[in-house]
């Protein structure tokens, strides 16, 4: 089998690799090798064809495809290769790739490997949702793809559950093709996306929002007939009693994204189980030495531009680590039930350091508060934080008291 | 259906009724002789009820009754079973099985189950201790067990899938879609009479498991009544599988009709947790209850506490065909009998467990009784031997390169979390039976079977189908008649 | 009069109180820049949304490609867009940026494709 070298491989050519391939190469790393399963680069980007991307990035707001153009485009004119058509289907703990196309299989032996393979959705069996299991159950990126990738129509008159940004989004894409949307359903007493998708995909098309209302039974034996919704305890427990059931052949899923690490696990990659990413110290240097992760495969971010920033810093660290120089991160970041998760989770307490973040749970006007022992080093004021959201506080370089772990806690106002 | 017509007139030496394992290995076992042979199936895919739907265990015979059919043909089953799969090319792992106990009671029924399995020539059955279990199986709970090293695991859709097509390959014609609603006998002749067409033969047999007993009353035998009895499962991430390299059952209990809540490995690295027992009204209610998934999750705990609920990848539902009621409980014998009153009737009611390891030698008593009556001459064309679609993961990387260089649809990866490949997923829909169902194919190559269900490779799959049968949107069917997965074009 | 509104401009949706005096605004808070109050000033007037959609493509490598709506269009035109949109038919290639319908019904919009569509290789 062929065997060759590169200083880099990038695993993935979304908005993640490809932002982390064009910096490389801004940096004077010129060995790049980015490696895409798909026909196209560009990533779920493709799919997605509502705009509002790119504010943060590029200062104004495209189209999923318009924003991965300007970085294909980007690729293109760096000259950096990459090959499409090719899924990795091996990554060894000391940086050897194996990949299979119709050509064959190749295997490139690494100096850094970057992981940005995305995520995946979760689905209704990790749900166990009760009932029958008729067609016409779609998670809502399955469904994006067969209408704006396939021309495929999935159904009439739909349900969907959970209020992801990606259900919402469908939600309004349905609804302008002419399906009938029934109702979003969410579990939790907030809705999970942003507050401007509930308003611009929901309430202008006047498509009800049920917050603690889920789906406890799926209805139908060949093609769905209903669902059986029911309210929620605060326990999110089905309150018995409650169950209402909505006629639609068509379910929509938008239950929630899952980082997809299969390949990571190859490479001995350590996951922390908050986020189902990588642990990363703050180089986005994985627990396996060369192997960098960023983007959603490292944890779910709400905005691509964030996911662009991520890889491009992520790029500048791969740069140093070719170098020789990234400092060792023995100092832990540590939570409280306040916090969902950080990225990253190690640092070295030698630079200023921006930890990303979620809150658990949503909270009104709130402090972040970074602790070391009992010194305070770093707060920050909010005026509403939620789950929705990704957050970040900076640490400064210098107040550290010592080189213990260092605690993030949000705190009401 | 693709290719698969039939006209009025077309007359058959035997029709068997229903495509599960047993009807399968029937009209494989009878294409050994020079006969006509249809199959008339309710569902659109051979495999669709029973049995797919349960642990996916070859059962050594220790849990069945001494002089019974079911003890006989268990062990008889299992034992022929090496030569078998190699001939259908069917997956299938001697795992050996331990059932594990707590209490001196519980050994105590250890020791009677070993001593039911010694009579009916279950090989080396042992009585073995914690130590042991620590040596084969150090995450399963338990203070004792016992121990059947010739229980095996398989793939009850590929088993069946192997026998149908080597059926199919040998003359046997398959109608899919085709549910029997009335059969008839004239002049030595059935005319069977399904939701199609109708079809004449000289000879029925009976294998529609949880319709048998409705068959065998319109074969004039309407004494049995079959009491459905729902089970369900949940299948887990790979994730887990190395922790499983067996199945691990409890002590059954003798009043529940079933095998208790167990673990077990799949032959694909998964592992299965269930199944639940529940008596039900109708026969065609898969769905899976709230309560059932919670009884799993606490009984599949008790023997393999490391299973947690990030694991879940989906459920199912199986029932079983019993001809036991709830009050009753435990097993009645499987029945096979020719009767004077249908003397060119073969009627099998009550297959349930273990119908699996048992069909062969189920088929083999089938054709003794026809040929109490008719002797049929052999199919001197007969070839025993089937090809399975040949898997691209689990290769090493040599031959995953000669695969590919064979044919270079072996290196494109349609599904990323089971790694199947274009060649794969084209063969599948390019099989032996005609089957075009979205279902149909998953369950062939195992596309869609994995942690994100189909999330990254439906929308390919549906393409391929398309594609290979000509079909447009509305046409992809998921599984049965109706169950469309499109409603046409956005444009 | 007191009405809560959500901004829509960027992803901080920011909820906005605003004061409403006979249909102007007269007071407004929440917003983190001042796109909030002109989006609240908008609303009240006539609001104005973009939308995205596909065109069907023949010959090409996809077939569809996706659009949107070069500006924001008044709300309750948003199916009349659809409807027009809806009865375009291209033949591949297709680049991104070309206008695919001018100035969409007299709405001072223009529909474009974002995405580029090449020829489908025979």
């Amino acid at each position: 089998m062929e065997m060759i070298r590169k200083r880099v491989v990038i695993i993935g050519g979304g908005p993640g690799g490809l932002a982390a391939a064009c910096e490389l190469h801004r940096k004077g790393i010129r060995d790049i090798l980015v490696l895409e399963r798909e026909h196209q680069l560009g990533g779920i980007l493709r799919q997605c064809i509502h705009d509002g991307f790119g504010l943060t990035r590029f200062g104004q707001t495209l189209s999923g495809p318009e924003y991965a153009d300007r970085f294909i485009d980007e690729v293109k004119k760096l000259g950096i290769e990459c090959i499409t058509d090719t899924t990795v289907i091996d990554i060894t703990p000391d940086r050897v790739i194996t990949s299979a196309s119709a050509s064959g299989l190749l295997q490139i032996s690494a100096d850094a490997i970057v992981l940005t393979m995305g995520c995946r959705e979760r689905t209704r069996g990790a749900l166990s949702i009760p009932g029958n299991r008729p067609a016409g159950v779609y998670t809502a990126g399955v469904a994006q793809a067969y209408i704006n990738l396939k021309n495929i129509m999935v159904g009439r008159k739909a349900v969907i559950l959970g209020s992801g940004d990606i259900g919402m989004i469908m939600a309004r894409r349905l609804t302008l093709e002419g399906v009938k949307v029934v109702a979003v359903f969410e579990i939790m007493p907030y809705p999970s996306g942003l507050p401007r998708n509930v308003e611009q995909c929901l309430n202008d098309y006047g498509i009800p929002l049920y917050l603690s209302h889920t789906v406890t039974s799926i209805n139908g034996k060949s093609r769905l007939e209903s669902v059986t919704v029911s309210e929620v305890d605060a326990s999110l427990k089905p309150i018995p009693g409650t169950e209402k059931e909505y006629e639609c052949d068509t379910l929509i899923l938008s239950v929630g994204l899952i980082p997809e690490n299969e390949l990571s696990l190859k490479a001995g990659i350590e996951l922390d189980p908050r986020t189902r990413g990588p642990v990363v110290d703050e180089d986005y240097q994985t627990t396996t030495p060369g192997i960098f992760a960023a983007g959603n495969v490292l944890h779910v971010h709400d905005l691509v531009d964030f996911v662009s920033l991520e890889a491009e810093n992520l790029a500048r660290a791969v740069v140093a680590y070719l170098d020789g120089s990234l400092p060792s991160c023995g100092i832990t970041i540590e939570t409280d039930s306040s916090i969902g998760y950080t990225v990253p989770q190690h640092i070295s307490g030698e630079k200023d350091i921006t930890l990303s973040l979620r809150v658990r749970r949503p909270m009104k006007p709130c402090t972040l508060e970074l602790w070391q022992d009992s010194k305070l080093l770093a707060t920050k004021t909010l005026r509403k934080a939620i789950p929705a959201e990704m957050e970040q506080i900076t640490l400064p370089v210098g107040q550290l008291v010592n080189t213990n772990s260092v605690k993030v806690v949000a705190r009401n106002a | 259906m693709k290719g698969v017509t039939v006209t009025m007139d077309e007359m058959f030496d035997v029709l068997i009724i229903g495509s599960g394992v047993v009807g399968s290995a029937v009209a494989r076992e009878l294409s050994r002789y020079s006969l006509k042979i249809g199959v008339l199936e309710k569902e659109p895919d051979v495999c669709c009820g029973t049995s797919a739907r349960n642990s996916g265990v070859l059962h050594a015979g220790f849990n069945n009754k001494p002089g019974s059919l079911m003890a006989r043909f268990c062990v008889e089953g299992n034992r022929g079973f090496d030569e078998v799969a190699r001939e259908l090319d069917i997956p299938y792992k001697r795992t050996g099985k331990l059932v594990v106990g707590f209490t001196p009671t519980d050994r105590e029924r250890l020791l009677a189950m070993k001593e039911t399995g010694d009579k009916n020539g279950v090989p080396g059955l042992e009585i073995v201790d914690r130590n042991r279990i620590n040596k084969l199986a150090p995450a399963v709970r338990g203070e004792f067990a016992l121990w059947s090293p010739s229980t095996a695991i398989l793939d009850p859709f590929q088993y069946t899938l192997g026998l149908a097509e080597n059926a199919a390959l040998n003359g046997v014609r398959f109608f899919f879609n085709n549910e029997v609603t009335g059969l008839e006998f004239s002049d030595g002749i059935y005319h069977a009479k399904t939701t199609k067409a109708t079809y004449r033969s000289r000879w029925v047999v009976n294998c529609a498991g949880l319709g048998s007993a409705k068959i065998s009353a319109m074969l004039g035998m309407g004494e049995y009544t079959i009491h459905p009895c729902r089970g369900e499962y949940f299948v887990l991430d790979p994730k887990i599988g190395p922790l499983l390299p067996l199945p691990a059952y409890p002590i059954p209990n003798p009043a529940e009709g079933g095998l208790g809540i167990h673990v077990t490995p799949t032959v694909d690295g998964n592992v299965l947790i269930g199944p639940s027992s529940e008596y039900i009204d109708g026969d065609d209610d898969y769905s899976c209850t709230q309560q059932a998934m919670d009884l799993l999750i606490k009984g599949g705990s008790k023997i393999l506490p490391a299973i947690k609920r990030e694991h879940f990848i989906r459920n199912f539902a199986g029932i079983r065909p019993k001809l036991t009621s709830e009050s009753e409980g435990g097993f009645r014998d499987f029945v096979i009998e020719r009767r004077p009153e249908a003397p060119h009737a073969v009627n099998l009611v009550g297959i349930e467990s273990p119908g699996l390891t048992a069909a062969l030698p189920i088929a083999g008593e089938v054709i003794r009784l026809m040929q109490q009556v008719e002797t049929f001459s052999p199919n001197h064309g007969f070839n025993p031997v089937r090809k399975g679609i040949t898997p691209f993961r689990n290769k090493t990387p040599e031959q995953q390169a000669e695969l590919i260089k064979e044919n270079p649809d072996y290196g494109e990866i349609v599904c990323r979390c089971e790694t199947i490949t274009k060649a794969e997923v084209l063969a599948a829909i390019r099989n032996p039976l005609g089957v075009d169902t979205v279902t149909g194919i998953k369950y062939r190559c195992r596309t869609m079977m994995g942690r994100c269900q189909g999330g990254y490779c439906q929308t390919r799959v549906a393409e391929l189908i398309m594609q290979e049968s000509h079909k447009t949107p509305e046409e992809v069917l998921y599984s049965r008649e109706g169950s469309y997965q499109f409603t046409g074009t956005v444009r | 009069m007191l009405r809560e509104f959500t901004c829509i401009c960027c992803p901080n949706g920011c909820t906005m109180e605003a004061v409403v005096e006979d249909g102007v605004l007269t007071k407004i808070a929440g917003n983190l820049c001042k796109r909030g109050r002109t989006y609240v000033e908008q609303e009240l007037i006539a609001p104005t949304r973009t939308i995205s959609t596909s065109v069907r493509v023949d010959d090409g490598e996809l077939p569809l490609v996706s659009v949107r709506l070069t500006a924001p269009i008044p709300r309750e035109r948003i199916f009349d867009a659809m409807a027009e949109i809806r009865k375009q038919r291209l033949t591949a290639p297709v680049v991104t940026g070309q206008v695919i319908i001018k100035d969409v019904l007299g709405m001072q919009s223009d529909v474009i494709a974002t995405k580029t569509v090449r020829k489908a290789e025979p």
